[in-house]
């Protein structure tokens, strides 16, 4: 099959858009996942979707991007580390962001002996990617721990609870909060790559950590983040090169 | 007085990893063969996943998928510089069945005529499609299909739709191939660039793989591994075998090949192959040490 290639040469930078079901008030083109995924494109290329989970076809893109030998955003290295929670604030830590003490495990007695209530469960599994649950004492534990353990069959990540909750937008690592939790989302989109994601952060004593990294639903996404999304790709068709890290 | 060890082994393993004695066995022959070679060896279940910064590398036996507790424990000890079997990279290429595929058809290694079918295609002129590129019936396989599983023989459009639907709501691109039956699928185990053994995993009378579900049980029937010594084992097969083990990296693998008229196709590169005493260390009992050897090293 042959594809059209919508190509824009910008500072010797040619820039592919790939995009899902995002309407980006953009000029530039742009290309469904489905199309670039039957090409042989050899450029540089931007996955912009709001899902970029394993095994969906915001996984697949990357995935084909570097199959080809392009540089792509994000690598599919980064969206399998970053979906992973233990692994994202292990990776996190290592580049310097501030994360909470997590634990790894399917047992009760475990989370308690290492950390004290009120604790925040997030999914380590197959099947769940949504969202969170914090637990204030043993039997919410044992609940949440059912429910994201999908019955005690697979692990849970748990994390000691010592402040306030946050979930944010992060756009190309831009958020709108204060200036801890921006911090957070731009050293997170530095490290992993994550164009569009949502953030959960612990602030405790004014201080943000990261928790956690999920997809965003397409209507969570608002006509000021498309705005955001579409000013931040003209940057990169700008000066792409300097991004790919 | 304290053993000294050289060097200290994790093995991470899950509780069904000793329901069948022959498994169970080689996982014992490991640890006998490492405590022969002065190395401490451990088994690391869930709850010890706190300890993986206690060792100097980490070898897996758990079933590894990038979604699974497996792959954290690899990528935990990656990070923390640990020598690790199977690796992350490893366990995303082989987890991910389009990876692998993508792989072979850019570095031309011969494998099953595939064709990769995403959620817009599932419609009746695509199907048909299909059906007369590949004739009837096609292979139906999940990417993330591991043990047999999640693949399926489709001979019609109403049956095609049914498992490709299945399939579909865990991954948005599915692999279709072409149906080549054979007696048998050669399996080469292969560690680091080299092949450590070599076996004939049969398929059983009336089935079309080496493991098929029961109908009406969810128990699966097994065909016989016959085992060989790698230097009888034909030279071409273990060529193309270490071209596909190439292309992912230099860990431990067991590749799936069909021979069809002296033709070896690679139908894939499995990592975290299973060793089971008296199948695939049957002519080739240094196998224990040799993996010992490669993560201590």
């Amino acid at each position: 099959m042959t594809v059209a290639i919508p190509c824009i040469q910008s500072s010797g930078v040619t820039l592919v858009l790939v995009v899902s079901n995002i309407d980006l008030t953009t000029d530039l083109p742009i290309m469904k996942p489905s199309t670039f995924l039957e090409s042989s494109i050899k450029d540089f290329t931007l996955n912009i979707n709001n899902d970029y989970r394993y095994l969906k076809a915001g996984y697949y893109v990357s995935l084909h991007a570097e199959i080809l030998g392009n540089q792509v955003i994000p690598s599919s290295e980064n969206i399998i580390d970053a979906y992973r929670t233990p692994i994202l604030l292990l990776r996190a830590s290592k580049a310097g962001i501030p994360t909470m003490p997590y634990l790894v495990t399917d047992s009760v007695k475990q989370i308690i002996s290492e950390f004290n209530f009120p604790v925040v469960i997030f999914a380590v599994n197959p099947f769940s990617y949504n969202g969170f649950k914090t637990a204030k004492n043993r039997s919410a534990l044992y609940r949440a721990l059912k429910s994201l353990g999908m019955n005690y069959k697979f692990d849970v990540c748990a994390q000691p609870l010592k402040g306030e909750m946050i979930s944010l937008k992060s756009v190309f690592g831009r958020c709108e909060l204060n200036r801890d939790a921006r911090k957070i989302s731009k050293r997170v989109y530095e490290v992993f790559k994550i164009p569009i994601c949502k953030l959960h952060i612990q602030r405790i004593e004014g201080k943000a950590y990261l928790c956690g990294l999920q997809p965003l639903k397409n209507e969570e996404i608002s006509l000021h983040d498309l705005k955001m999304i579409s000013e931040e790709i003209s940057q990169i068709s700008k000066n792409g090169e300097n991004l790919v890290g | 007085m304290v053993k000294i060890w050289l060097a200290s082994i994790a093995c991470f393993v899950e509780k069904y990893n000793f329901t069948d004695p022959k498994e169970a066995m080689a996982l014992q022959n490991f640890k006998i063969a490492a405590e022969k070679m002065g190395h401490e060896f451990n088994f690391m279940f869930r709850e010890n996943l706190l300890e993986i910064p206690k060792y100097d590398a980490v070898f897996i036996r758990a079933t590894t998928d990038p979604l699974y507790t497996a792959y954290i424990v690899s990528k935990t000890a990656w990070e923390l510089g640990l020598k690790v079997v199977d690796d992350p990279k490893s366990i995303q290429i082989c987890g991910n069945k389009i990876h692998l595929y993508e792989l072979f058809e850019k570095y031309n290694v011969p494998y099953i005529p595939t064709i990769f079918l995403n959620k817009d295609e599932l419609h009746h002129k695509r199907i048909l499609d299909v059906f007369r590129i590949f004739g009837r019936p096609v292979v139906v396989k999940a990417p993330y299909t591991s043990f047999s599983r999640y693949v399926e023989k489709v001979a019609c459009e109403t049956s095609f739709r049914e498992v490709a639907k299945r399939f579909f709501r865990k991954s948005d691109v599915l692999v279709v191939q072409k149906f080549m039956p054979t007696t048998f699928d050669w399996r080469v185990g292969v560690l680091n660039g080299e092949v450590l053994y070599v076996c004939k995993y049969m398929v059983p009378k009336g089935r079309w793989k080496h493991g098929a579900k029961r109908r009406g049980k969810p128990s699966f029937v097994w065909g016989r591994t016959i085992s060989l010594k790698r230097e009888n084992a034909p030279a071409k097969l273990k060529e193309t075998a270490l071209k596909a083990c190439e292309l992912v990296g230099h860990g431990l693998y067991g590749v799936d090949i069909k021979e069809i008229n002296g033709d070896y196709i690679v139908v894939e590169v499995n990592d975290n192959p299973s060793i089971y005493a008296g199948y695939e260390d049957f002519r080739n009992r240094d196998i224990y040490s040799k993996i010992i050897a490669y993560l201590t090293d």
